[in-house]
């Protein structure tokens, strides 16, 4: 997979804006790359997210993974502060769990290598 | 961060989209044969219209109505839209609104400059640069089919005699091939200048690859100059036509979501920056009815004008359809295209003018911005836009099919940062 660990670093870029943009000011990421996939967890502590608005997210996340608009588009996400990027977001993973745990916003998302 | 209530609509099959769309190709292949039909030697009009299609340099501006005639212009169309469906089947792709804007604009520009010749060599390049970095095919069909857009350089050096007919042909397929195979990487790398604001980012990458082309063979001394073919007549079998495609696409939207017409204001608010897929957004139902809605639109202005519907316009038209699966609703793209009719009257060009009609439509391509910065922006950057297109060609020899991608990119790379210079704290 070309670019594999730039694209990781994206989307963890454009998470990263949008937590600490719209919602909080304490974010973990932990990033574990095995060898068919990769996996990254975020905890957005204390989150502001109305539940409508996680379930949203979820959705969108959570759209099928698409490789030709990631192979043409990649380069765009994490590039501005703007959140059509998500949707970036959603067609370069596989998997995403994304629920409210402890006052807190829990995520796992998963990429699987080809 | 906006909450937005889900759409509920039928559940489409990507084989049911497939079939949606296949209808285009299946209409112009009719129309195609239904206008030839009654002419002496049916078969002769028609195989000679296709190879005087597909033996035209193409170089902007080339209009096959006028080259080939009604008929095999749209047997043209119709065949490379055949071909593209079948490449989206045979991937098994998700037809997303992006695929379904690279098949409306390479439907739209077989009317002047892509025929069943010049685009196989940048299919082949692709395929090459596929096996070479071990990726799939269908990874990269998206780039490939939007970048055809370079495919007039494969006619103009196969065909405008500028090397002897053997070595002439031999090279301009090695061209597209190269062209194919270096497209994805360039193009992915090009958004970056532009942020997305510009849809037609294969336009720009494609004008910047013309550019250096261009630039060598003039080094050279081998000139490429633009070309001014263009049919002239007004033909209403191709409006009626037209109309009632979009119609279909409207009753479509109507089918899939009985509550289009109530919910069609949701698509409004939406930048359009890419990528703003509709299809996933909104669901197919607001998606078909926005494409329906956007022809009939851009088909009453190029009417309301005086202009002429002929290749290059129906181009404008289809490009404009595609994407209105892709980020393009009437709220962004009014601006843009009412800055570049201000810019041509107060310059004093002819507004029914095919050049002027085409930039006018073509010029959507930066309705992000009117979609992010508002109405006002959205003229400038229309103003600014109709400025830049009436002088680039000439820079890529019009070569870059996508002239008005080209533009765009320009305007929005110079644009976007300065209005972001204007934004305060933390946005």
């Amino acid at each position: 997979m070309r670019h594999e660990t730039k694209k990781i670093s994206r989307i963890v870029d454009e998470l990263t804006t949008l937590f600490l943009k719209e919602d909080t000011n304490e974010v973990d990421f932990k990033i574990k790359k095995e060898p068919d996939q990769t996996i990254i967890e975020i905890i957005d502590y204390r989150t502001h997210f109305e539940e409508a608005y996680i379930e949203q997210l979820r959705g969108t996340l959570n759209i099928q993974r698409q490789w030709e608009i990631e192979e043409y588009y990649w380069q765009l996400t994490g590039e501005t502060d703007y959140d059509e990027e998500l949707c970036l977001v959603g067609v370069m993973i596989d998997e995403a769990i994304v629920e409210k745990r402890d006052g807190n916003l829990y995520m796992r998302l998963v990429r699987y290598h080809k | 961060m906006t909450v937005l209530e889900p759409i509920q609509e039928r559940d489409l099959k990507k084989e049911q989209v497939l079939m949606i769309l296949v209808v285009f190709p299946i209409a112009f292949l009719a129309f195609g044969l239904g206008s030839i039909l009654f002419q002496s030697n049916p078969e002769t009009t028609l195989m000679r219209g296709l190879w005087n299609i597909s033996s035209a340099p193409t170089v902007l501006v080339t209009d096959f109505l006028e080259v080939g005639g009604v008929g095999a212009a749209f047997v043209n169309s119709a065949l490379i839209g055949f071909f593209n469906l079948f490449l989206l089947k045979r991937y098994k792709m998700r037809i997303n609104g992006l695929l379904i804007a690279a098949f409306m604009t390479v439907l739209g520009f077989s009317f002047f400059g892509k025929n069943v010749f010049n685009i196989l060599p940048i299919y082949v390049g692709g395929y090459f640069y596929c096996r070479y970095q071990r990726i799939q095919m269908k990874d990269v069909i998206l780039v490939i089919m939007f970048s055809t857009s370079m495919a007039p350089i494969i006619s103009e050096i196969s065909f405008a005699h500028i090397f002897t007919r053997p070595y002439g042909l031999m090279l301009g397929i090695v061209v597209g091939i190269l062209i194919g195979f270096i497209i994805v990487p360039l193009s992915s790398h090009m958004l970056r200048f532009h942020d997305g604001f510009n849809l037609y980012n294969i336009g720009f990458t494609a004008g910047i690859i013309g550019t250096v082309v261009t630039s060598v063979l003039r080094s050279f001394k081998i000139e490429i100059n633009p070309v001014d073919i263009l049919y002239l007549q007004q033909n209403k079998g191709i409006i009626i036509l037209l109309i009632i495609l979009f119609l279909y696409l409207i009753s479509i939207g109507l089918l899939i979501n009985t509550k289009v017409v109530k919910e069609y204001k949701r698509i409004l608010p939406y930048r359009g920056r890419s990528i703003t897929d509709f299809t996933q957004q909104l669901g197919y139902g607001i998606t078909f009815f926005n494409m329906g809605t956007m022809g009939l639109l851009s088909l009453l202005y190029v009417l309301v004008v005086g202009g002429i519907v002929n290749g290059p316009v129906i181009a404008g038209i289809f490009t404009i359809v595609g994407f209105a699966a892709f980020g393009k609703h009437p709220k962004n793209c009014l601006p843009i295209m009412l800055g570049v009719i201000v810019a041509a009257f107060f310059v004093g060009y002819d507004l029914s003018s095919t050049g002027i009609i085409i930039s006018v439509l073509f010029s959507t391509t930066i309705a992000p911005i009117a979609g992010t910065y508002g109405m006002g922006v959205g003229i400038i950057a229309g103003i600014l836009h109709l400025a830049l297109v009436t002088n680039i060609g000439t820079i890529h020899g019009g070569i870059n099919l996508y002239n008005n991608g080209f533009a765009g990119g320009l305007v929005a790379g110079f644009l976007v940062p300065i209005m972001d210079a204007f934004k305060k704290g933390e946005v």
